[in-house]
């Protein structure tokens, strides 16, 4: 009895050992997916934003979006009527300028809104940011799932309005599939789900859907018309370029 | 004879009675556990009122109507620790679950304009809060710039300031309000912090109540014990009496928490009440077995049963009746629930009081011996009787007239006080004045121009400049009216962008800037409750300051002046928040007070002509207790005692238990009348029989009542003092001026007999 028991434990010890083995760093998930999410060099895109309230009214809004690296893009709004041309541009080092053609006037926005919805969306300024998340966060490993990797995300700057996220990667491509945020009371606040298909050679977030669970208010940005490597310079992402 | 039959069975049956009524007592008793306080002062309009609709419009579709605040205050609020709290406070509030907004220093959106850019974000950052002094003295000079913070979250001179918050629409408001004190308490912070607005009044109101509950039912029960054991000297005419009043307290309660009823301001009168009264029945029954004589012990039983019942059945369907007056005269529903259930405990009460007691005494051979009775002496004998009742009856035969004109002079006076009765439906005069609500509340008025939500409504496209410019027209209006400090709406955000955009601070008058500026404040905190999502409606949000009945009255009706010439297809106002409501409460209380009071008069004069076969000893047996409610009245335009949600009922109570009295005396009076035939023997006769027994049941009731007066709550306090009174009154009224009215009425008629004779 005693030598079954033994063998029982032994065998046991090798799998956790040979489980671990295979087991990827948490910190080289996390590489990896922000090198699937953030390698093509740009990318130009149609977005369609729908927002379901809590009585699960939609309205829908459509935007063309151009992106240079990580630090560059402008989203140009196109859709409804009474939004169509207001366009926002992101720059390196937090700087933001918003255009308004009712007034054709632009006007620099401030950073320290980053933790405001986006254009009415569930999408804060932060969550559009498209920093790699291995510069925004300390990863830790759990348990993982099926076909996924589960990392929890402790942010760096103590200025994060989220406490952490939890993240879950595909284990074999490396795109993310679903996130949880939380705030700091450390209460659950939203939670994102991920479509992802390839283009090219690219990995594309065809379909992100993210939840406000405390607005009961949901967020779909749906892409289409991807094309990627076009080869934008940082002369498309300029004040001038956004009053076009 | 039916009713003989029927005490029989009552005796026969003793046993199942007794074991049933302890059973039921038992089985209700088991419910009062679960028994639920409700404060809420907007739950007693019907849920179809207009007012009452609207409002809760608001809450359901502006993220919460009810507004409630914690008040920080500090010597200079622009401090680095200040703020620091301020946001510990903010975050604390965000998490306890059925909040669903939170406003404060550190979380209130800012529009500036910063180096030629716009800022749209917080006004202090939570993460980054200003440590030098420079920057603080800075953030200062410009959040007291703004009109938007200024006397709305910071006091005008910095020391204090607010955390607001509205809750989520289901939120249980007490439950939210005592969970947000424990947890700020135990943050132990530094500054002076209070807590107001209605929740928290709520949630104070309701611990008073309980503490009401726990402290004067003892209390009542002990006064009355006390004067019925000294009425009375003997233990069975203490403990019945009280025993019934609380088994049928106990059976009320317990069908109320049954029924899904919760204890209300008016309803947590009702135990008070039923001791009062429900122990009266019980004593008129014992009585009449004390006065029956005979060998035989259960036939003396039987015999004084079979006579009692249907008399103290009269006796107690008048009080009924005045309960009943307002389940079908008052329009709120508070009233109406207290009405049904305190009618259905003194039917309890009386219904107790006939089979139970019988049960009990025979079942317990408690009947008592020849001997006992033989002690008890003849009302000449008494001091009562000599001192008082002698004196008086010889006074009332020998000057009736002289009654009458100081009756005429004191009903004179007290028309003249009437006119000067004031209402109050206000939460916050339910509060003695040194009670920290008060303390409070005086604060937000005056630092922060009141604690009152105050809605105005628009209908129409809130992107066009028409309605924005109408909203901003009507902000100006209201900011005219001496109880509106500040305003808020999503006009005032689209002034202040369209300024950072450098053109103004005005609407702009193309839409399509309008819908420019609307992109940045789209999804703002502050969005859903200015405006709803399909933009077809908003709102003006302000705070009224004054808690005055008259003063709200005055700025609803200047609102509605307004809304009446300003009010377009394309663009909808409606005026409501809290003092609409409160004026739609206090007018409903007005209406209520005529409503059941004329229902309880016709039913009571009908009932009691009914009983006297004579429709003028109806009208002779109310005119004391009317009286005594004009009185009544007049006092309170005197005294400066308001109607209010409890002292409404006053008029009706007093009318069902006080007419009792006058009964006693006309019974009494005819009876012996048509024996005598001789007035004045008659009327001193019952006076002296009848007034013992009225002064005992006057002085032990209205002791019950003043009971009330040590409540925690004024209208509480007010409506025992007043009741108490109109006890006295009533018993006065039937001892001096019923006495002269009959005498005058049937001189009259032996002067016509002598006359034609």
């Amino acid at each position: 009895m005693k030598t079954v028991k033994l063998s029982v434990l032994v065998s046991a010890l090798f799998l956790l050992f040979g489980l671990n083995a295979n087991a990827q760093d948490a910190n080289t998930i996390l590489k990896k997916m922000d090198d699937v999410m953030y390698s093509a060099k740009d990318m130009t895109a149609k977005v369609e934003i729908v927002l379901i309230d809590k009585s699960g009214k939609e309205k829908t809004r459509e935007a063309l979006i151009s992106q240079k690296g990580t630090k560059e893009r402008i989203f140009r709004f196109t859709a409804p009527a009474s939004q169509a041309g207001i366009a926002v541009l992101s720059l390196p080092k937090d700087v933001m300028y918003l255009y308004m053609p009712a007034f054709g006037k632009e006007r620099r926005i401030s950073s320290s809104v980053k933790s405001q919805g986006f254009a009415g969306t569930d999408f804060t300024y932060d969550d559009m940011e498209s920093k790699p998340y291995t510069e925004k966060y300390t990863p830790k490993l759990l348990p993982a799932e099926k076909d996924v990797y589960v990392l929890e995300l402790k942010p760096l700057s103590p200025r994060s309005q989220y406490s952490k996220l939890i993240l879950k990667v595909n284990k074999s491509e490396f795109y993310p599939t679903y996130m949880e945020y939380y705030d700091k009371g450390n209460h659950k606040l939203k939670e994102s789900t991920y479509h992802f298909v390839r283009i090219g050679k690219y990995w594309n977030a065809q379909e992100i859907e993210m939840k406000n669970l405390k607005k009961n208010h949901i967020t779909k940005m749906i892409m289409s018309d991807v094309k990627y490597d076009q080869g934008l310079t940082d002369n498309d992402f300029t004040v001038r370029k956004l009053k076009e | 004879m039916t009713m003989k039959r029927l005490a029989k069975l009552i005796i026969k049956l003793k046993w199942p009675i007794i074991i049933i009524v302890l059973a039921l007592t038992t089985f209700f008793g088991l419910q009062l556990k679960n028994l639920k306080i409700d404060a809420d002062v907007i739950n007693s309009l019907p849920d179809d009122d207009s007012t009452a609709v609207l409002y809760t419009n608001i809450g359901n579709k502006y993220g919460g109507n009810t507004m409630g605040m914690v008040i920080v205050q500090a010597k200079n609020v622009f401090n680095t620790k200040v703020l620091e709290d301020v946001r510990q406070i903010t975050d604390t509030v965000t998490f306890v679950k059925g909040i669903s907004t939170v406003t404060s220093l550190t979380d209130v959106i800012d529009i500036k304009n910063v180096d030629g850019g716009i800022e749209i974000g917080k006004l202090i950052d939570e993460y980054d809060i200003p440590k030098t002094e420079q920057q603080l003295d800075s953030l200062k000079a410009y959040t007291l710039s703004k009109d938007m913070y200024k006397g709305s979250i910071v006091s005008a001179d910095g020391t204090s300031t607010l955390v607001i918050f509205t809750l989520l629409d289901n939120a249980n408001k007490e439950e939210v309000a005592k969970t947000i004190k424990e947890k700020i308490t135990k943050l132990k912070l530094p500054e002076k912090i209070s807590f107001g607005g209605i929740p928290m009044m709520m949630d104070d109101v309701s611990s008073l109540m309980l503490l009401d509950l726990r402290n004067l039912i003892p209390l009542t029960f002990i006064v009355i014990l006390l004067i019925l054991l000294i009425s009375f000297r003997s233990a069975r005419g203490t403990i019945l009496p009280l025993t019934t009043a609380s088994i049928s307290i106990v059976w009320t309660l317990g069908l109320m928490q049954l029924l899904g009823y919760k204890l209300n301001l008016v309803s947590i009168n009702m135990p008070v009440i039923l001791l009062a009264v429900g122990s009266a029945y019980t004593i008129h029954v014992l009585n009449r077995i004390n006065e029956e004589k005979g060998k035989n012990r259960k036939k003396a039983l039987i015999k004084a049963v079979a006579y009692i019942t249907i008399p103290v059945f009269l006796s107690g369907i008048t009080t009924v009746f005045g309960f009943m007056s307002f389940i079908f005269g008052a329009y709120l529903t508070m009233i109406r629930n207290f009405g049904l259930f305190t009618s259905i405990g003194v039917a309890f009460a009386l219904l107790l009081s006939v089979v139970f007691v019988p049960a009990v005494i025979s079942a317990f051979s408690m009947v008592k011996s020849q001997k006992s009775l033989q002690q008890q002496k003849k009302s000449e004998d008494t001091l009562m009787g000599k001192l008082f009742l002698i004196p008086f009856s010889n006074l009332i035969i020998k000057h009736p007239k002289y009654i009458t004109v100081a009756w005429v002079a004191l009903i004179v006076l007290s028309i003249w006080g009437m006119f000067n009765i004031k209402t109050s439906v206000n939460m916050t005069n339910y509060f003695r004045k040194n009670n920290p609500v008060r303390v409070t509340e005086d604060i937000m008025q005056k630092e922060f121009g009141g604690s009152l939500p105050v809605f105005v409504v628009f209908k129409g496209d809130m992107q066009s400049p028409e309605v924005l410019k109408k909203m901003i027209q009507t902000e100006d209006y209201m900011k005219k009216s001496p109880d509106v400090s500040s305003t808020q709406s999503v006009a005032d955000l689209i002034e202040q962008m369209n300024d950072v955009m450098g053109e103004g601070k005005i609407i702009p008058n193309d839409k399509a800037k309008i819908e420019n500026l609307w992109f940045l404040l789209d999804g703002q905190d502050v969005m859903p409750q200015l405006v709803t999502n399909d933009l077809r409606e908003g709102i003006i949000q302000a705070r009224f300051a004054s808690a005055d009945s008259k003063d709200m009255e005055d700025f609803v009706k200047y609102m509605n002046k307004y809304i009446k010439t300003n009010s377009t297809k394309n663009c909808q106002i409606e005026l409501t928040g809290m003092p609409s409501v409160y004026v739609k409460l206090n007018s409903s209380l007005i209406r209520s007070q005529f409503s059941s009071l004329t229902l309880a008069i016709i039913l009571v004069v009908l009932a009691v002509a009914l009983l006297l076969r004579s429709f003028s000893k109806g009208i002779y047996a109310a005119i004391p207790i009317l009286t005594t409610i004009i009185i009544l009245f007049g006092f309170m335009g005197f005294a400066g005692i308001a109607l209010d949600i409890a002292t409404v009922l006053v008029a009706s109570v007093a009318l069902g238990m006080g007419i009792d009295y006058s009964i006693h005396i006309i019974t009494h009076f005819s009876h012996e009348f048509d024996e005598l035939k001789d007035v004045n023997l008659a009327i001193k006769d019952s006076i002296m029989v009848s007034g013992k027994a009225i002064i005992i049941n006057v002085v032990s009731v209205s002791a019950g009542f003043l009971v009330l007066m040590f409540s925690h709550i004024v209208p509480i306090q007010n409506f025992g003092l007043l009741v108490a009174m109109s006890m006295v009154g009533a018993g006065v009224g039937s001892l001096t001026l019923l006495p002269v009215i009959l005498i005058l009425h049937y001189r009259r008629k032996e002067n016509v007999n002598k006359y034609i004779n």
